[in-house]
């Protein structure tokens, strides 16, 4: 089971918006083949960064409308957000040493 | 739910010709290779064209008739950019040395979807 929690439409305002920490959000679709490189290295980010960030995954097939307003294009794509802002993006499978070194700007 | 087995066999055949005709090859991971076949397959159940599976689109049957993100994508025949990571140049670092995939090593991965 993946350490970070799926977020869907509804509840992406108060679980990314409204976080009290920065938020990881991965944007992934089920036939997406890098997707399936990007999971696990998500959750390890998601155990290395407990308590100092929230690591979400938002489904773009079930979730259109959360992946349209924030013009997800290439899957995956992460963003990070912060107070409510996004404030940085990823696009495409990259090394963990890549995104942990976004994220920590944000800490 | 999976692709039509004909739609399958439609997409494994087309992705290892093109593999072998673009000088490109398939994801160490062939796992990753299975599932945007898969993806591929069931677009091409749903829509009639293997439309982009690593893709977000605001309409999937306008996308489909554009043909520009129908694959080989335009990016692909251009310059050989899939960042579907299913045709990759032998340069990077995700790169195999396969340029073929069966049916069963397709299915082992996608029947766990």
């Amino acid at each position: 089971m993946s350490a970070a929690a799926q977020v869907t439409d509804s509840t992406f305002k108060q679980e990314v918006l409204e976080s009290s920490v920065p938020v990881l959000v991965d944007f992934w679709a089920p036939w997406c083949g890098p997707c399936r490189m990007v999971a696990p290295i998500v959750d390890e980010i998601a155990t290395q960064y407990e308590g100092q960030i929230k690591v979400v995954k938002v489904n773009t097939d079930e979730n259109p409308a959360v992946a349209s307003q924030y013009g997800i294009r290439s899957i995956p794509t992460l963003m990070i957000f912060k107070g409510g802002q996004r404030v940085d993006m990823v696009v495409g499978a990259v090394p963990k040493t890549t995104l942990s070194s976004t994220l920590e700007k944000y800490l | 739910m999976q692709a039509s087995d004909k739609s399958l066999e439609a997409m494994r055949n087309f992705s290892e010709t093109y593999a072998k005709r673009s000088g490109t090859y398939f994801c160490a991971d062939l796992s990753v290779t299975a599932v945007v076949i898969e993806g591929l397959a069931k677009h091409k159940d749903d829509l009639g064209a293997p439309l982009c599976p690593c893709r977000h689109y605001e309409d999937k049957e306008a996308e489909a008739a554009a043909a520009y993100w129908n694959c080989p994508c335009v990016p692909m025949r251009e310059r050989k950019e899939c960042h579907c990571m299913l045709f990759l140049t032998p340069d990077n670092d995700f790169a195999g040395d396969q340029q073929e995939i069966s049916t069963e090593q397709i299915r082992a991965t996608t029947n766990q979807y």
